[in-house]
């Protein structure tokens, strides 16, 4: 077998690539789904106690082989002057919690009188993740009323939007007292990245489409429509995303390592395979026809998403009619990835990768296991090197920002900062507004440089440990500088505080590993999305026969 | 009394840390050391308090006094008590050689945190100290393997230090001014639909 290089992070970690990301079957919601399927997952109603309009509470139990996990959910009334996606928002119209086994009347109470208040209430250890979400108004509304008139929805409109309910926030990992992330990674159903948050967000599925179920039902008993099953499985959760989720790719450079290693590892072991198997072809036929209609409903008002999804559409035509002659060459599949590179944009290339390797679970599945990262390795420095071999990996790892002058003041426009409001990060004005001196460190370009020049101006046989005994301003900088010289996947390739930066394509880049579809910028800061639209409802995988390892 | 969890305790104690002065790259650190003192000790957040309260009044080692603790020389104090944090951090970074251990280290400031941060090291305090010991002298020595991290612990605090390390790590925040109260958060348009 011909080995295939691993496309470089030089190409790989630009923010124009990360903001064309598209889902793979590596993603952390198509990892959970083939666990659940292949453990044949149990999802119960627990509780369902919601009154004509909807608000209540419920509990969904999930038994997985080890453990049971229940979704409280609690559905409250909403003015809708306070009904916001943003993080400044404080009321929501249903809130929610995945809880560590199944809750006794005590505990819903206890969780009744906190989830609502999301970040403004107190969690304990037995609650694993904590979210909230909001209904989309006008659908749900037309979706329940047509219901409660014994009608289905107009599918391409409800496909159109492709959810009922959007979360704003879910949040995992010791926030505001919830279970730390140490207390569930050794248990194989949660140990991969963000499975607790993405099994959240498969039964908040479940939960908004039984809720609007519920609603047409107390409408009219007699007369109400379920809403069908071909549409119940096409419908997913939206998610709005801003500013607060930008810098956790910065933050957690090991973990963000082993992402994008196992997908580029992925494409290039697919890309290394000598020929194209009947089974191999008519997944991707299917999965290039599922992304077709896929992007024939992806809307969004943004005018650069909206050309890009036009030309996606263009270029997924333009495969159409090249596809038998590019899967009867030599090494298929590396011959249709270069034809994409010769000729699609960013977003064609990257639904490419997409593609080519969703026939090949066999062949790259195993790689799911890798996405997570223990990042104690991350936090040591080595401080026997000397000044001299640090500058140097600074130099070599940091080569593409040699270019950058970050006395121009564009490219040092911007200041990440922590709002004293909200407690989340925040991108502020450098030259306009207060603040800077608080900025946060997540300058890696320019701090990068500026180490290398500190270091130039010290004795090169010096020892690092001496150097940030004492200037120990640098030692962020050097602790990075020593990771991303081990772990080239680890950093973005573009400056993170210049006036041309669209945080929406970092966003993009961690959503996509998600699973996320329907990218929908709606500023440069935040965007909205759909998780889990098309795939299998979490209550059906029980029923479901795993499809094999290639499925 | 209340219940941190923590990746609260890290978080709360390195953005106080910053907000004390340490520089971004140590108060990493800190918040790492406040984990483990935390899973052993419900008085963490005092231990905190103090290291954000002092960290003016401490000082980092000399380097000629730290090429005499890697010569194997006596020590010889300084005027001020030691910064436990900037001492572990130049003992982390660049062990001191087999031949410089157990290593006598005079008037450190409490040393509790250079004990939290020795732990990610195959070094540790040769006899404990008490959580809230202001100053000691102390000796360093090698043992064998890193201490595995701990889970399925909390970190309580009550409410007044709680207040007090917020105050530390309000330090670090930005206030909102009405412009980027909407340029900040994303600005783009309202949730109409």
């Amino acid at each position: 077998m011909t080995a295939i290089a691993l496309r470089p992070p030089q190409l790989v970690m630009r923010l124009q690539r990360l903001g064309a990301a598209h889902p793979t079957r590596l993603s952390f919601l198509r990892q959970l789904i083939r666990r659940a399927t292949r453990e044949r997952w149990r999802v119960r109603k627990d509780r369902f106690d919601l009154d004509d309009h909807g608000f209540g509470r419920a509990v969904y139990a999930v038994e997985t082989p080890a453990r049971t996990y229940s979704l409280v959910a609690f559905s409250t009334p909403l003015d809708a002057e306070k009904r916001s996606d943003r993080v400044i928002a404080q009321a929501w119209d249903t809130s929610y919690v995945l809880y560590d086994g199944l809750p006794d009347a005590t505990e819903v109470a206890r969780l009744e009188a906190n989830a609502p208040l999301q970040e403004a209430g107190r969690f304990t250890s037995r609650e694993l993740v904590l979210a909230r979400a909001n209904k989309s108004v006008r659908l749900f509304e037309e979706v329940a009323a047509a219901l409660a008139h014994g009608r289905q929805p107009d599918e391409e409109q409800l496909l159109g939007v492709g959810y009922l309910l959007r979360t704003t926030a879910v949040y995992g990992n010791g926030k505001f007292g919830i279970a730390d992330r140490e207390e569930i990674a050794s248990r194989p159903e949660l140990s991969g990245s963000f499975q607790a948050e993405m099994l959240t967000v498969w039964l908040i599925r479940s939960f908004t489409l039984d809720l609007v179920d519920h609603i047409a039902h107390r409408r009219n008993p007699a007369g109400a429509a379920r809403l069908a099953p071909d549409l119940r499985r096409a419908l997913g959760v939206g998610n709005a995303t801003g500013l607060g989720m930008a810098p956790f790719l910065v933050r957690h450079p090991l973990l963000t390592h082993s992402w994008f290693l196992a997908r580029e590892t992925a494409l290039a072991r697919v890309r290394a395979q000598p020929r194209a198997g009947e089974m191999e072809r008519s997944a991707f036929l299917q999965a290039h026809t599922d992304l077709r209609r896929r992007v024939a409903r992806w809307h969004s008002d943004d005018s650069r998403q909206a050309a890009a999804t036009r030309l996606l559409g263009d270029n997924l035509d333009t495969l159409a009619e090249n596809l038998d002659q590019l899967l009867a060459k030599p090494h298929p599949w590396d011959a249709l990835y270069r034809f994409a590179e010769d000729h699609f944009s960013l977003e064609g290339q990257e639904a490419c990768v997409s593609l080519i390797l969703e026939p090949h679970g066999a062949l790259i599945d195993d790689l799911g296991d890798t996405m997570k990262a223990d990042e104690t390795p991350g936090h040591g420095i080595d401080g026997s090197v000397t000044c001299g071999s640090l500058r140097q990996a600074l130099v070599d790892s940091y080569s593409w920002a040699a270019s950058v002058d970050f006395t121009e003041p564009a490219a040092n426009a911007r200041f990440w900062y922590v709002s004293a409001e909200k407690l989340e990060p925040r991108l502020g004005e450098r030259f306009e507004e207060d603040g800077a001196v608080l900025e946060q460190p997540l300058a890696t370009a320019r701090d990068a440089l500026d180490l290398a020049a500190a270091l130039a101006l010290e004795p090169a046989s010096g020892r690092v440990a001496e150097f940030l005994l004492r200037r120990p301003e640098w030692r962020h900088a050097a602790r990075r500088a020593q990771i991303v010289a081990r772990f080239p996947y680890s950093e973005i390739h573009d400056n993170l505080i210049g006036a041309e930066l669209r945080p929406v394509d970092i966003l993009r880049a961690k959503l996509a590993f998600f699973g996320a579809r329907s990218f929908d910028p709606r500023s440069d800061r935040w965007l909205r999305i759909a998780l889990f639209s098309g795939e299998p409802l979490i209550e059906d995988v029980a029923t479901t026969a795993p499809s094999g390892a290639a499925a | 009394m209340i219940d941190l969890s923590l990746n609260e305790v890290e978080t709360l104690s390195a953005k106080a840390a910053r907000g004390a002065g340490f520089s971004w790259g140590l108060a990493e650190d800190i918040g790492r050391a406040a984990r483990r003192i935390a899973v052993e000790d419900e008085n963490w957040g005092l231990a905190m308090l103090s290291l954000a309260e002092n960290a003016q009044s401490f000082e980092a080692p000399a380097p000629a006094r730290a090429t005499r603790w890697r010569d194997g020389e006596a020590d010889v104090a300084a005027t001020r008590p030691l910064c436990p944090i900037r001492t572990a951090a130049l003992l982390l970074d660049d062990p001191p050689p087999p031949s410089a251990m157990p290593l006598a280290i005079l008037n450190i400031g409490l040393p509790i945190w250079l004990d939290a941060m020795l732990r990610r090291s195959n070094m540790r305090m040769a006899r404990p100290v008490g959580l809230l010991m202001p100053r000691a002298d102390i000796v360093v020595e090698s043992r064998a393997g890193t201490m595995q991290p701990v889970t399925g612990r909390r970190g309580t605090i009550d409410k007044r230090t709680l207040a007090a390390l917020n105050s530390f790590a309000a330090k670090t925040y930005v206030p909102e001014s009405e412009r980027s109260r909407v340029r900040g958060a994303g600005g783009g348009r309202v949730d109409d639909e």
